[in-house]
């Protein structure tokens, strides 16, 4: 198999039966990056390849997942940060540069063969938009217009993507992290609670 | 609207086919309009004008309807055209609260998600976090076999809540009375073990909360000997019921391919013959220990859930009997001390708290061990940066916690895969072509909860 993706730690990570499904895709998208962390296997591909892989994962025999489990996000936010976030020692730590983006995570399933596996996929998270699978698995159709609801990613190729669980004129996508979230007015020498995300504790 | 609304939804095709339909008087109006929660949408929407077509809106205040799912009906006739269902009512935003607590408050928060089945949120979302840490097998024996046993006994109550309201909803008050009746007994042991009739924040991440009571054996096997007769009494009631059977019979038909196409899992995917059970195919929590079966039925309608429903129950209390003949001592919490809740809880003068002998030992003994008590209860613990997705098999299907830790004391992002969320979103496939009274009978075999599916 190509060095590339033979990280050491990644196979100790990894079931015999990941390892070898893994091989099998890297096998037909050389281009996929493959990820190992507490025994799951994960494949970041590009946007391109995104609708080509969830359809051989389907199809293939050997893959046959019949199940879109999950898809969800995770916004990371631009700007520069702080390597290690959560620290008490009070000496200055490491800081980064890095792009926003919205990760979009696909969990498929397979009952046939009865492995698990996240396809992860990057947009950049001022405009955020990808090909829509809603035409592959039925069940994509209301996990995208949750995507969509909130974090604003516009799956191209969805037959009605709409807000799902905030109202309809809701103004801003709630769980990304720039979401303002306000803070709370105390009646008590004009005093105000500071948003959640600025509390100390 | 036009005839091309008559098109029968199929589990392949989505609903939602594109182009703009031309109405009478001239308004374009979109052929598949999501209704959401705003208000004032339907005073623009022409009804009957130019065919039969009839737009009924279905709840979200309505009886039969599990709380506030709205189910927008395209009617010809009586007979369900469309569906589209709305969602949001009861949204909360609880995923996004879990952002900003440390991960041990996340317990309190999952838990009122599908409430339910309390216990199956807490134990998704601990083994997430216990996964994250890496401690998965450091949980110790007899905290797994007590969330086992629990869990099953949650199991048993909520098909009892979902016999109760199904039953009410095709017009069975027996039912009603007698699935509340039971479930009750269920609730008062676990109130017993956990303190609260629901929403328990019994399990945490490393273990539980406390250790059950002493007589909690005994208190429980009365209920399960008790549970097995009342089993067969709904069996009784129901399983050959003429009513019963033709208002379930052929009712909501999703087939196994569709059910893999829509996302179904749990009953509804074993009532389509599929004996795919979570608990067997990828056990968690020492479940490979226990011995039962995975009931499965062939007929894929509303009466094949209500057997495998039925079954699973008989099936729960023998692996409850099991846990109990074989409950490990020993602790209930992990040994690490920088992860496990430093108090254990006793009953005081003035109520639950924590131990008297462990105040003193903190206030007046041990300056260290105040420290370290104050920093984990404020701060919490570390969770190592990463992604983990762990289902567990909760009574409505599939539970999945997709959880992203970026290495601090809370977590970055929680997403919940919630069966009843995706069931809903399988409702215009499984009422196509029904009447209405059968929308109801459909809906309830998919026994959706609400809390879970707006989280």
């Amino acid at each position: 198999m190509p060095d590339a993706v033979d990280t050491s730690g990644l196979d100790i990570q990894l079931s015999e039966q990941l390892r070898a499904l893994r091989d099998h895709l890297v096998e037909a998208f050389p281009l996929l990056e493959v990820l190992g962390f507490r025994g799951e296997l994960t494949l970041l591909v590009t946007q391109g390849d995104l609708v080509e892989l969830v359809r051989f994962c389907r199809d293939d025999s050997d893959v046959s997942c019949e199940y879109l489990m999950d898809l969800s996000a995770v916004h990371w936010p631009g700007g520069e940060f702080s390597d290690q976030t959560h620290e008490t020692t009070g000496w200055p730590t490491a800081t980064s540069q890095r792009e926003g983006r919205i990760e979009v995570d696909y969990l498929l399933y397979s009952v046939t063969h009865n492995h698990r596996f996240r396809i992860r996929v990057d947009t950049p998270d001022d405009a955020p938009s990808l090909p829509s699978v809603s035409h592959l698995y039925t069940c994509a159709n209301f996990m995208e217009r949750e995507t969509y609801d909130f974090f604003g990613v516009s799956f191209v190729g969805h037959p009605n993507l709409q807000r799902i669980h905030m109202p309809d004129g809701w103004e801003g996508h709630p769980q990304r992290k720039d979401y303002p979230l306000g803070g709370v007015e105390v009646q008590y020498k004009g005093a105000t609670i500071p948003p959640p995300d600025e509390r100390k504790y | 609207m036009s005839s091309s609304m008559r098109t029968p939804a199929t589990a392949g095709a989505a609903w939602g086919d594109e182009g703009e339909v031309e109405v009478a008087g001239g308004t374009a109006l979109e052929p598949r309009h999501e209704f959401t929660v705003a208000a004032g949408e339907w005073q623009n929407l022409p009804d009957a004008v130019d065919d039969d077509l009839m737009v009924i809106n279905m709840g979200p205040q309505h009886p039969s309807t599990h709380g506030v799912l709205r189910m927008v009906l395209t009617l010809d006739g009586e007979q369900v055209v469309d569906n589209s269902p709305v969602i949001g009512y009861l949204h909360t935003g609880i995923e996004k609260n879990l952002e900003f607590r440390p991960w041990v408050h996340g317990v309190t928060f999952v838990t009122r998600m599908d409430y339910l089945s309390p216990l199956a949120n807490e134990l998704g979302y601990c083994l997430a976090v216990e996964k994250l840490l890496g401690i998965t097998d450091e949980v110790p024996e007899r905290a797994s076999a007590i969330r086992v046993a629990l869990n099953e006994l949650q199991r048993i109550a909520s098909h009892m809540v979902w016999l109760a309201t199904s039953g009410l909803e095709l017009g069975s008050t027996t039912a009603m009375i007698f699935g509340f009746r039971e479930r009750e007994t269920i609730i008062d042991i676990l109130e017993y073990v956990t303190g609260l009739r629901m929403n328990h924040a019994y399990i945490r991440p490393g273990g539980l909360s406390q250790d059950v009571p002493d007589d909690f054996a005994d208190r429980t096997r009365k209920v399960v000997a008790e549970l097995r007769n009342k089993v067969d009494e709904f069996e009784i009631l129901l399983s050959r019921n003429p009513i019963w059977l033709e208002r379930n019979t052929g009712v909501g038909i999703l087939t196994a391919e569709q059910c893999y196409d829509l996302g179904i899992t749990g009953p509804m995917l074993r009532a389509a013959g599929v004996a795919h059970d979570l608990r067997k195919a990828q056990p968690h929590s020492g479940y490979e220990q226990y011995d039962f079966d995975v009931p499965i039925a062939q007929s894929a309608d509303a009466y094949g859930r209500y057997l495998v429903r039925i079954a699973e129950m008989r099936e729960s209390l023998k692996i409850v009997t099991q846990v109990l003949d074989t409950l490990p001592s020993g602790p209930v919490m992990v040994a690490d001390a920088k992860i496990a809740w430093p108090a254990q809880l006793a009953l005081g003068p003035d109520g639950l708290g924590n131990a008297k002998s462990y105040v003193s030992k903190i206030m007046g003994q041990s300056m260290e061990a105040l420290i370290h008590h104050f920093k984990l209860v404020t701060e919490g613990f570390v969770v190592p940066p990463g992604q983990v997705y762990v289902p567990v098999e909760s009574p409505r299907g599939e539970l999945g916690y997709h959880v992203t830790s970026d290495g601090t004391n809370k977590p970055y992002r929680v997403h919940v895969r919630d069966p009843s969320f995706i069931a809903i979103g399988s409702l215009p496939v499984l009422t196509h072509g029904l009447l209405i009274a059968d929308v109801i009978a459909a809906v309830a075999s998919v026994d959706p909860v609400m809390g879970g599916v707006d989280r």
